[in-house]
Formats: C-alpha cells, sequence, structure tokens
C-alpha cells in the first residue's frame, strides 16, 4: 500500500471546466505549462508505482489573492467521484470573518479530513493567538493540520512565517492536535528533526524535490541531511509519503525512496501506517 | 493535397514501446493522397519515433542499448527546480533517450499506400511516461 499525502489537485479534469479558474491556479500556485489530465492519465502513474490513496488539498486565498487554489467544494466533488482513492482536506483563510463557519462546515457537512493552511501563502504566524480557535476545532474535530513549511515556490510567499521554528509554540500549546510540517520544512530539515523528536504531535513528509535528482535528493534527506538512522531511531512514526503533485512525480520519488535502506517496518510507517495515523489519531 | 492526422496514445509505462504501423497505414490509406511522403512526428521531447522490426527479442535489445548508453542515474545537469514550470525536471533519461531514437520517420506513399519492407514496424517510443501523447501523421502529396 502506498498513501500520497500531498497532492494538489489543480489540474484534475473533473474540475478544470473554467479556463480563467485553471490560470488562476496555476499563476496562484507558480505553476505553468501543465494542463488538465483526466483520471485515466492520472492512476496510470499512480499503477506504476502501486499508489492506492491520496490526499487532495485545496487552499483558500480569498483575503491574500482573491480566491481560492481549488476549494473545499471541488475537493468535496472529487472525493465523491473516487471516495475509494481520495482524503479530501479543506482549506481555510484564516484572515476571513467566516473562518470558523467555513472550517466547521467542511468538517461537519463536506466530510473533509483535515485542514490544510500555508502561512506563507495565507500571510499568518502560526503560532499568533489568532490562530487558536482554529486550532482549537481541528482539536475538537479530531482533524490533523497539514501546513505548508519550509521553501514556497508560490509567488509572494515569505518563507519566514515557514521556518520549522515558527510552530514550536502550536506544539507546544496543543500536544493533541496532529499537524504536518510539509516538504521536511526544506531546507530546515535538523530544525524540523529536532521538532520530530521533541513533539510526537509533529509531522512531515517527503515533498520536496528542490535540487537535484529524485535519488540524490531523497538519499541526502535520509543519510545526510539527517543521520542514516535518524528516521528508524528517532521519528519512525512521523514521517510520511507525499509527492507535492503537480510539482513533482510520486512514482519518481518513490523510486528514490525504495532505494533509501530502512528497516521494513520503518518503510510500511513511511509509505502508508504514519499516514492513516495522522488521519485518523488511532493506532494501526 | 496535405491531410494532417493525430495519434493519440495514453502510455502505461514508464517506458514503453507503442506500435502504431497500423494506424498509421490506415491513415495513408484513407488520405486520399496517392503519391507522395509520409511524416510521422512526435510532439513531445522525451519520446521517439523508432522504425525497426516488431519482435520482442529486438525491442529488449534497444530497451537494453538505449539503458546503458543513458543510464537512469547520472549527474545530468537537467535535475533541479525550473522557475518557468514551478516543477522539477528530472527527466534528462527521456530527452537523451528521444535525442537517439529522434522524433520522426518519413515513408514514401505510391498508388494510396506506404512503400516500406516488410520487417519495417512504427514505433511511438515512451521514455517519461505514463503520459497522454500525440503523434503528428502528416500526409503530403498528389
Amino acid at each position: 500500500m502506498l498513501i500520497d499525502m500531498h497532492i494538489h489537485p489543480i489540474f484534475y479534469g473533473p474540475i478544470c471546466g473554467d479556463e480563467t479558474e485553471v490560470a488562476f491556479r496555476g499563476d496562484t500556485f507558480g505553476v505553468w505549462k501543465q494542463g488538465p489530465m483526466e483520471f485515466d492519465e492520472l492512476f496510470a502513474e499512480w499503477d506504476v508505482c502501486g499508489l492506492t490513496r491520496a490526499a487532495l488539498l485545496p487552499l483558500d486565498v480569498t483575503t491574500t489573492v482573491g480566491g481560492w487554489v481549488v476549494s473545499n467544494d471541488q475537493v468535496e466533488a472529487l472525493c465523491k467521484l473516487h471516495p475509494d482513492k481520495f482524503y479530501g482536506f479543506a482549506s481555510v483563510d484564516p484572515h476571513r470573518p467566516d473562518a470558523l463557519e467555513v472550517l466547521e462546515r467542511a468538517f461537519c457537512q463536506q466530510g473533509l479530513r483535515g485542514l490544510k493552511l500555508n502561512p506563507s501563502k495565507q500571510r499568518f504566524d502560526p503560532a499568533d493567538e489568532r490562530m487558536e480557535p482554529i486550532y482549537a476545532l481541528c482539536e475538537r474535530e479530531n482533524k490533523p493540520i497539514l501546513f505548508h513549511a519550509g521553501l514556497s515556490w508560490e509567488p509572494d510567499a515569505p518563507a519566514k512565517y515557514a521556518h520549522p521554528l515558527a510552530f514550536e509554540e502550536v506544539a507546544i500549546r496543543h500536544p493533541g492536535l496532529r499537524f504536518c510540517l510539509a516538504h521536511f520544512a526544506w531546507p530546515w530539515v535538523r530544525e524540523m528533526a529536532m521538532l520530530m523528536i521533541k513533539y510526537p504531535n509533529v509531522y512531515t513528509d517527503t515533498a520536496l524535490l528542490y535540487v537535484d535528482s529524485p535519488e540524490e535528493q531523497m538519499m541526502e534527506l535520509f543519510t545526510k541531511d539527517m543521520g542514516p538512522m535518524w528516521f528508524e531511531r528517532c521519528f519512525p512514526r512521523q514521517v510520511m509519503f507525499g509527492s507535492n503533485g503537480p510539482r513533482f512525480r510520486a512514482f519518481k520519488l518513490k523510486r528514490a525512496l525504495d532505494k533509501v535502506p530502512m528497516r521494513d517496518f520503518a518503510r510500511e510507517n513511511l509509505y502508508w501506517k504514519n499516514a492513516l495515523r495522522f488521519l485518523s489519531g488511532e493506532e494501526v | 493535397m496535405v491531410v494532417l492526422k493525430t495519434i493519440r496514445h495514453l502510455s502505461k509505462d514508464v517506458e514503453e514501446y507503442f506500435n502504431i504501423t497500423q494506424q498509421v497505414h490506415d491513415i495513408v490509406r484513407e488520405s486520399g493522397v496517392k503519391n507522395g511522403l509520409v511524416a510521422v512526428i512526435t510532439a513531445h521531447t522525451t519520446t521517439g519515433i523508432l522504425v525497426n522490426e516488431a519482435l520482442p527479442c529486438v525491442e529488449a535489445d534497444i530497451a537494453e542499448m538505449l539503458e546503458k548508453t543513458v543510464p537512469l542515474e547520472a549527474p545530468y545537469l537537467h535535475a533541479h527546480f525550473l522557475p518557468t514550470y514551478g516543477a522539477t525536471s528530472n527527466n534528462s533519461q527521456g530527452h537523451l533517450k528521444s535525442v537517439l531514437t529522434g522524433n520522426h520517420c518519413l515513408f514514401p506513399v505510391i498508388d494510396g499506400q506506404i512503400v516500406c519492407g516488410g520487417a519495417q514496424d512504427i514505433y511511438l517510443a515512451e521514455f517519461d511516461g505514463p503520459q497522454l501523447r500525440k503523434v503528428y501523421v502528416e500526409v503530403m502529396g498528389e
């Protein structure tokens, strides 16, 4: 089994009927020269690497950019088309006055499984007291949060809001809130490791491929950026497989990770068990 | 007279040799062109157009030769984030195999039929699949 915890369904065919909207998504997210893809093409790629399920991430940038890079409604619609394949996440712009209502509807009526936030693009400090009601709602509803962390290729998205240390206060205040700092918070891998060692509710994912080939970058990540045993020894329950599609292709990351030496239990955790625990909070 | 048709193919694997011979012959027959030339041209830079014998052993030998010549893991420069795409490249192997195979082939057309050897099959070679691919078939003549 393989679960991809990091997909932006920007070009998923069924939600690409409006060309202007698709162009807005591309420009806002910072991805170009790609176009709508139908499910047969997407799932052909899944089949190559044995991908079985994926988390779909929207982004609400209503107050900062004036729209959504895939909306909660669109994620809900995609999930209804393939409920056996997708875990739908919600998003909410923390600056909007009706943020809690949007989120409550997403969790309680739309069946969405977690919350996606991007402090860089949405321009907020994760430790800001104004975020507390959102975190409290996620905790009450047992929904995890996936934060963008580290380098962001999106335009107008300062990295200062996405440094791992910006999230430590959240981990201290909310030990019962599961949250993922995505992309291994690259380039701040050691700071990311520090947080995971100290806070068992803090997760990350493998959605990074910024400077090298997949084989090179995954080997660097697991054996040089970190000590080669750190994942297995120190936080084997906190790293999830994520591809960051459409920026990176899942099967190439999987191919590269298959070559990184690790014990079977750690690989199982990485490929699917940690994702299931992150989503539900229950032991797998 | 010029007739342009497009063959669409969804590759299902990372590397794949898809035989399009019959489709190209059909397009030529249906084009109305009696005497001229047919060009088969891929629309992509990580695919190739090959002409060779459609035997599994030949396909395997071609694939093996290309893999030895252009291995997956090598210090290619085209392995970094591309700001103009907002995505990472990492398909140099596909580009280089495409260079080796070429992007097109040509055949004469006489009396409305392709003139070719009996062992000459036409392949769309996928080197960065799975992807939806397009091949242009242009029949030119009178």
